[in-house]
């Protein structure tokens, strides 16, 4: 009875083992919890968590870009392709940012036959990395497929990434959050940066001038977890970006702001105004290596 | 109609979850509803307890980055079962920026729309009227560029 009892459990592991080697294999060389952390950086999960908290939305630079009378154009997005391939959980949750902000800007230009691709990328990634659940595939292919209700698709699909956001925050993963949070922001610089190539605009200069404030705060955050090879690399990938940035000036003129009301409807203007410095020459810089680094990482 | 979709959609979503995660996404969803027709970018879930009598209200605090010559609306909401009306208001460094509530003439806004003319770090605080407990919802939208 013992020895066929035995006999089970053996067959039973056996084909446990098989089972788990025929799955796409997902490497874990990069399961690092938030408790190994760099020497001497010890940083707070709530000041962890505010300074994610800054880093802008992936719509809006596509909003922008879209304000601006720009088309749309699929040269820009970063093929989906390759996702099978994406064996570990860095290169995973890096390319789950890039395809975010791909998703802001296929939603924003109403792209919906495209976005069914991404948001099945998006699905795959975000189940290798245990955070599927906050995307109803289902759902979402679904609102896509009858190119109805848009303005619910941009929601669920921006309401499922803060959801994974804070999920992972709250289970000590906030270093896959901060890997996100860099592949949303180098999608949403690059977007910006290919369209600046050709178009000329104050305003969009001025946007991707005031990037130099944001990737300080994600090098920050990246920087707690550098003793990881792959994220040092990550650092100075943007590193070289940063040293494009470094006569970029942001001045601030001073001023109260005012409070007014129109049809009920409160608003506040700001007096304070921030202007960016930055010539021709510095964005053709900061154009060409967030090119490089960009398309390096997405080949990672 | 579209706002009532966005509703409904996400009482349909959120049924694998628990009630309480249910219930803050209805009320989420609701929140972002209820900003008009602008766009969602994210959310900020208070839970407070009551504050000690003449002591300050307990306020969550939240930083968010804002980018110059957008016009952002800030939007709160209140959970049916709070015993405090929740409060959201927008900072910037030590300065007051806007409110949902003015103090000065007890009137209340849903939301208030922030033209931002500087690229920086602001914060959210969302904080219960005179200090009672309750819970709620921010959210901020994109309205447009300036």
């Amino acid at each position: 009875m013992i020895k066929k009892l035995l006999y089970v459990l053996l067959t039973a592991l056996v084909i446990t083992s098989c089972k788990s080697g025929g799955d796409r294999s997902t490497q874990t060389d990069f399961e690092v919890p938030d408790s190994i952390m760099s020497e001497g950086m010890e940083i707070s999960e709530e000041t962890m968590q505010n300074i994610v908290q800054n880093i802008s939305s992936p719509v809006e630079m596509a909003a922008l870009i879209k304000e601006l009378g720009v088309p749309y154009s699929s040269k820009y997005l970063s093929s989906t392709a390759r996702v099978e391939e994406l064996s570990t959980t860095f290169k995973q949750s890096l390319n789950l940012g890039i395809f975010g902000a791909d998703l802001g800007y296929l939603n924003m230009y109403n792209k919906t036959s495209a976005v069914i691709d991404y948001i099945s990328a998006i699905k795959t990634l975000a189940d290798e990395i245990k955070v599927g659940q906050f995307f109803d595939f289902t759902t979402l292919k679904r609102l896509a497929t009858n190119n109805q209700n848009l303005d619910s698709l941009m929601y669920i699909s921006v309401h499922s990434f803060n959801q994974m956001d804070k999920y992972l925050h709250s289970n000590n993963r906030s270093n896959l959050s901060a890997l996100i949070v860099t592949g949303v922001w180098i999608e949403g610089l690059y977007l910006g940066t290919q369209v600046a190539k050709e178009t000329t605009n104050d305003m969009l200069a001025e946007r991707i001038g005031e990037q130099k404030l944001t990737l300080n705060e994600l090098i920050l955050i990246l920087e707690v977890y550098k003793k990881d090879k792959q994220y040092a690399k990550l650092i100075d990938d943007l590193q070289l970006i940063k040293d494009q940035y470094q006569n970029v000036n942001i001045k601030t003129i001073k001023g109260e702001p005012e409070m007014i009301e129109e049809n009920g409807v409160l608003t506040i203007i700001q007096n304070d105004k921030s202007m960016v410095e930055i010539s021709p020459e510095q964005i053709n810089k900061i154009i060409s290596t967030t090119e490089e680094v960009r398309n390096r990482l997405i080949s990672l | 109609m579209k706002n009532i979709a966005v509703i409904l959609l996400f009482f349909a979503l959120s049924c694998p979850f628990s009630t309480r995660a249910q219930d803050i996404s209805q009320l989420t969803a609701q929140c972002a509803a209820n900003a008009g027709e602008v766009m969602y970018l994210k959310d900020f879930i208070v839970k407070l307890d009551a504050g000690t009598p003449g002591g300050a209200p307990p306020t969550a605090r939240f930083a968010l980055l804002l980018s110059k010559s957008v016009v952002y609306r800030l939007s709160i909401c209140t959970a049916p079962n709070s015993e405090g009306e929740a409060v959201l208001q927008l900072f910037d460094m030590n300065t007051l920026l806007g409110s949902t509530f003015i103090t000065a003439t007890g009137k209340e806004f849903p939301f208030f729309d922030f033209k931002c003319q500087k690229t920086g770090v602001y914060h959210v605080f969302i904080s219960f009227k005179e200090g009672k407990a309750g819970e709620g919802v921010g959210v901020l939208s994109y309205v447009k560029k300036l």
